[in-house]
């Protein structure tokens, strides 16, 4: 129960958002979530992670169209509990990087608050309905905020974020329906589909079924080359919105990727998966090369993410504890670095600034003036390059690894885009922040107000405490690979 | 009493209501209010009555069929005139208004009986009585050019289709020597080349009424040109009633004869005709500037999702389709609503009138967004599980893979044109000095019923058992001792 | 198949039969009385007095009214006969039906009056 409170307390903070008077709405939409925040903390710290414990805790079933086989199945494992603990880290961020909302606030909260609580609802469900339709609720909400409070090409980028997400569903939704026709079990139960004593489904079927339910799902995790969607409408969006693109709802599409696609058909699996590997380090290395060639700051950073969503899919796809491990903790690491970077662009920078031209603000003097926004993009420039200490190295690293084991060729792109990455991360930074050169008197900008600095604060301490003290995400994620049902997965692989 | 007049109870009283509108409107000079009154007290009895003593049983030889199945049918049928009525009380001109309300409870009578037979001379005389009310009423506004060209391309159309509809209903008769559905179904198959002519043309009439490709030609043009609570009713309740009855024909009456992709029947007409109505529907509907049309167009692709439930030929379907169309139709009527209420206040129903919609009217726009969202099939409202529920079952039979596939890529492009919608109410501010600034005389029971049917699409897709267990329940073979109670001895 | 045939010659025979006449009145008109057109001659007749204004009035749409009120209880004339002529073999509850029968197709007159259809205008 105390895991669907938090998507409960999402949904229901957004009807009062809406129902109460405008000056509340920040307030209400704050509560509501540090309320799924303190939700998911809790049930993280009461995760049992003894040898002999269940896997799956905190679960919730009961009927829901019995006609169907479709029940209403929550629970959480590790990589659940990670994810869920990463979307209640975002959701406050967002709401403390969105306190100057000044235009229809209640709106903008209500449609913020409806996608968190959908972002919860799939890291919990168990069930392919609830799941599918967790999912598509986060599709709607993007669309408006994006095209009523968005900046760059705002109604273009809203709609190709929005049919590419809805693109990605119908393949989803159609690899679901044939899978539960296929199945003849007449459930829609994740668990009883992929229970390793069913008769598995005819290979013949796996090998169409796995690359359109696993693209269906990785589109929305930026799967090169079905990505473009995702610089466009990341930079359209308003700041609270970019961060919850690129800190959790990319991590929707790998989590689809992960818990349904690749448990229910692993011979599709065995048979894409290099080709998909092969993607993956070409999203790495190709991200990162157009990220060093913008000359908008949050263009890059959304490059960035999409790099950096490529050594997830590469992790996915290496088919062993150390790969997909480190995806997972990718998956986390990446939306808190992810997010404190667009928290810095947008609302730090933008908002103030009105420019996002790196030679722009190059000549604005932003050390001088915005020293604590120098600092967290800093911070946040280094966790993303991969410094060890943060969580990025951790994640990366063992990615790499796992890839070593599996796909020893693609360690070259994959390499190359970790150096590209650090070298246009440490362009954008010096650009930005630390031009050569004396620059004119700068123009005075408003101070860092303390909302602000609380989210940098609790963005900055979550990657630095992942990245010095790993093990804390590392064993539920790593034990969680243990239950029968991700078991699977790694059976296949090399160790 | 005799046992036949105390089973048809419901539509006797809705004939009396019907009347005495109609006799109410000539005997007193502005009769509105209490014309409306009659209407609402008389459809609120009649559906009371097929409530609480719904009288059940065959009569006629199958000429009035009463099943749980038909009583659920009649009674969402007779719901959405009820509907239709508090719109024209909202949006009717005064000339003539009282007819206009007679001509609802005329169609709905019609609906009902045509939810209630078993017999094709029957289903013929319902289809008739249903739609000749609908042309007039389509032409209700003949002062404008629009409307009285809508209504009578309507009428040529429906009345092309219904001689088809009886020419093959004669054909079938001659060959089988039988009209009534149940006698139908012992026949083998479709061997005889004049009961496969006879079978495509009643298609044919059919198809008309839900609006299939090629058959659709008259859906924009009415949408668009008749009054809104006028279209309303026929994107609601006539699709309902036709949808059953098309159900039945083809499941209860031509059974044997579905066919498949190798062998002839009608499974394969209804997919190719799926196919194309989704496919014309969706791609049309992107290009669309005003929200009726659009509607309409949308309300074709909707019929070409029913079809492909039909077309897999599996009885199991049955129960998917009608839940979806019971839903699309709560969800237009209520789209419907608040178009009448935007052309209130802005005179028009182009995308360009809804907007500014949410800051004047948030409570609109949010029922807006439910509706449209509904028809995209978003998750958690109805429509979605509308859909999934039909492609699931049409994917039992699994020839049909690749009309799901079509489907569901087809829906996922008209997120698109809804999402525009939406984005003129919701996102895009009003013109400098547009009316919805000032308060408008926005009328109440419509936004009542707006919002009702707002929250109903939304609890049906929360729990969804709420429609579809009566709905399976009455599907079952009825046990001997089902004997609905009648109202009269 | 006989059956067929002589219903090919029937149809035969009946498309020749009004043609035969026609042909005759043709050859007759083309062979005897070749045309002489003159004014009295194409002139309308209109009971021997000089016609005045054009032969082309407009038709008054008005009219169809009364052909659709005309036509309903003309139907319904149809319907009264062979229950006239069955009568006293029928049942009361017979009687009743036709009596709402006719009684709704009053209620239409009564409207139709009291809309001033039937008021020529």
């Amino acid at each position: 129960m105390i895991l669907n409170a938090t998507f409960l307390a999402a949904f229901l903070g957004a009807a009062l958002v809406l129902a109460l008077p405008e000056r509340w709405a920040r307030g209400v939409a704050l509560a509501a979530a540090l309320a799924g925040l303190g939700f998911a903390a809790s049930a993280f710290s009461g995760y049992d992670n003894a040898p002999g414990a269940p896997h799956f805790q905190f679960v919730t079933q009961a009927p829901w169209v019995p006609a169907l086989g479709i029940s209403f199945h929550t629970g959480a494992d590790g990589i659940s509990l990670a994810l869920l603990v990463l979307t209640g880290i975002i959701a406050v961020a967002g709401v403390l990087f969105s306190w100057n909302v000044a235009h229809r606030p209640r709106a903008f909260f209500a449609f913020y608050l409806v996608i968190i609580g959908g972002v919860y609802g799939v890291f919990q469900s168990f069930d392919l309905f609830l799941l599918f339709v967790f999912y598509e609720i986060v599709i709607i909400p993007k669309y408006f905020l994006i095209s009523a409070w968005g900046s760059t090409n705002r109604e273009y980028g809203a709609m190709k974020l929005t049919m590419y997400s809805a693109a990605g569903s119908a393949l989803v939704l159609l690899a679901i329906l044939a899978t539960s026709a296929a199945s003849g079990a007449h459930t829609f139960d994740l668990l009883a589909l992929a229970d390793p004593s069913r008769a598995s489904f005819a290979p013949a079927f796996q090998a169409w079924v796995f690359p359109v339910m696993f693209v269906g799902f990785a589109v929305l995790a930026g799967l090169w080359p079905l990505h473009t969607w995702a610089p466009t409408g990341h930079v359209a969006a308003p700041t609270a919105v970019s961060m919850l693109l690129a800190g959790v709802v990319m991590k929707l599409g790998s989590y689809g990727a992960l818990r349904v696609a690749m448990t229910l058909f692993p011979i599709g699996l065995a048979q894409w998966k290099f080709p998909i590997a092969v993607l993956a380090a070409a999203g790495i290395l190709l991200g990162a090369l157009v990220a060093l060639a913008q000359r908008d700051l949050k263009f890059t950073v959304g490059y960035s993410s999409i790099a950096h969503m490529g050594f997830v899919l590469l992790g996915l796809m290496t088919l062993n504890l150390s790969g997909l491990g480190g995806a997972v903790l990718q998956m986390f690491s990446h939306g808190i670095i992810g997010g404190l970077l667009f928290a810095v662009v947008g609302r730090m920078i933008y908002d103030r600034t009105h420019t996002r031209d790196i030679a722009e603000l190059g000549a604005m003097g932003l050390a001088r003036t915005l020293p604590f926004a120098a600092a967290t993009f800093t911070v946040a420039s280094v966790a993303s390059m991969g410094l060890p200490g943060f969580s990025g190295f951790i994640a990366e690293f063992t990615i790499l690894k796992g890839a070593w084991m599996a796909f020893p060729p693609l360690l070259i792109p994959a390499g190359l885009g970790v150096v590209v990455t650090v070298a246009f991360t440490l362009i954008a930074l010096q650009r930005t922040f630390f031009p050569a050169g004396e620059a004119p008197a700068p123009p005075p900008l408003p101070p860092i107000t303390p909302p602000e600095k609380l989210g940098a604060l609790l963005l900055m301490a979550a990657t630095l405490a992942v990245g010095l003290f790993p093990s804390v995400l590392l064993d539920p994620i790593l034990r969680s690979f243990e239950s029968p049902l991700m078991r699977t997965l790694i059976q296949g692989g090399p160790r | 009493m005799s046992p036949l007049l105390a089973a048809l109870a419901p539509e006797a009283v809705l004939l009396v209501t019907a009347l005495a509108v109609l006799g109410l409107g000539v005997s007193i000079p502005r009769a509105r209010n209490a014309a409306t009154s009659l209407a609402l007290v008389g459809g609120i009895l009649s559906a009371a009555t097929l409530r609480f003593c719904p009288g059940g049983g065959v009569f006629l030889g199958g000429m009035i069929s009463l099943t749980p199945l038909a009583g659920i049918l009649q009674l969402v049928v007779l719901g959405l005139a009820l509907v239709a009525i508090v719109f024209a009380a909202d949006s009717f001109p005064d000339a003539h208004f009282a007819e206009a309300l007679a001509l609802i409870l005329f169609a709905a009578l019609g609906m009902m009986l045509l939810c209630a037979t078993d017999d094709l001379l029957m289903i013929f005389l319902a289809l008739e009585l249903t739609s000749l009310p609908l042309y007039v009423l389509a032409a209700f506004e003949k002062s404008r050019q629009a409307p009285a060209e809508a209504a009578l391309k309507y009428f040529l159309v429906g009345s092309v289709s219904a001689a088809f509809l009886l020419y093959g209903i004669s054909l079938i008769f001659g060959v089988t020597g039988t009209t009534n559905l149940h006698a139908l179904s012992s026949f083998p198959g479709p061997g005889d080349p004049l009961l496969l002519a006879g079978m495509v043309m009643v298609l044919c009439g059919f198809a008309f009424k839900v609006a299939a490709v090629p058959f659709q030609l008259w859906a924009p043009d009415v949408y668009e040109g008749a009054p809104t609570a006028a279209a309303a009713l026929i994107a609601s309740g006539s699709k309902v009633a036709a949808v059953f009855i098309l159900a039945k024909f083809l499941f209860g009456g031509l059974g044997p004869w579905a066919g498949s992709m190798g062998a002839p029947g009608w499974a394969p007409v209804l997919a190719v005709a799926a196919a194309a109505s989704m496919v014309l529907g969706n791609l049309a509907a992107l290009v669309q500037s005003n929200v009726k049309r659009l509607l309409a167009y949308s309300a074709i692709a909707n019929g070409g999702y029913l079809l492909l439930g039909l077309a897999s030929g599996e009885p199991a379907s049955l129960p998917a389709v009608l839940f979806y169309v019971i839903i699309y139709a709560l969800t237009t009527a209520g789209a419907f609503g608040v178009v009448i209420l935007v052309e209130k206040s802005r005179g028009g129903s182009r995308l360009e009138d809804f907007d500014g919609l949410s800051k004047s009217s948030p409570g609109l726009a949010i029922c807006l967004l439910v509706f449209l969202m509904s028809l995209a099939g978003i998750p958690p409202l109805a429509g979605f599980f509308g859909k999934f529920y039909l492609f699931a079952t049409a994917l039992e039979n699994p020839g049909l893979i690749w009309l799901v596939a079509l489907a569901v890529a087809l829906n996922a492009i008209s997120l698109y044109y809804y999402l525009i919608v939406l984005k003129h109410a919701l996102v895009l501010p009003a013109p400098d000095g547009g009316h919805f600034a000032a308060p408008a005389p926005t009328p109440t029971p419509t936004r009542a019923l707006v919002a009702a049917l707002a929250l109903l699409v939304l609890a049906a897709g929360l729990f969804p058992n709420l429609l579809l267990t009566p709905l399976t329940r009455s599907l079952r073979p009825a046990t001997a001792a089902e004997s609905a109670p009648a109202c009269l001895p | 198949m006989t059956s067929y045939l002589l219903l090919t010659l029937f149809l035969v025979i009946a498309i020749i039969f009004p043609l035969v006449p026609l042909a005759m009145a043709w050859a007759w008109a083309r062979i005897f009385s070749p045309a002489k057109p003159g004014h009295d001659k194409q002139s309308s007749y209109e009971c021997g007095i000089e016609s005045t204004g054009p032969a082309r009035v407009q038709f008054q749409s008005h009219y169809y009214l009364y052909a659709l009120v005309f036509l309903v209880f003309d139907v319904e004339t149809i319907f009264l006969l062979p229950f006239a002529a069955a009568f006293l073999d029928l049942p009361a509850s017979a009687f009743l039906a036709l009596m709402v029968f006719l009684l709704l197709l009053l209620e239409g007159l009564v409207w139709a009056w009291a809309k001033g259809i039937l008021a020529w205008k």
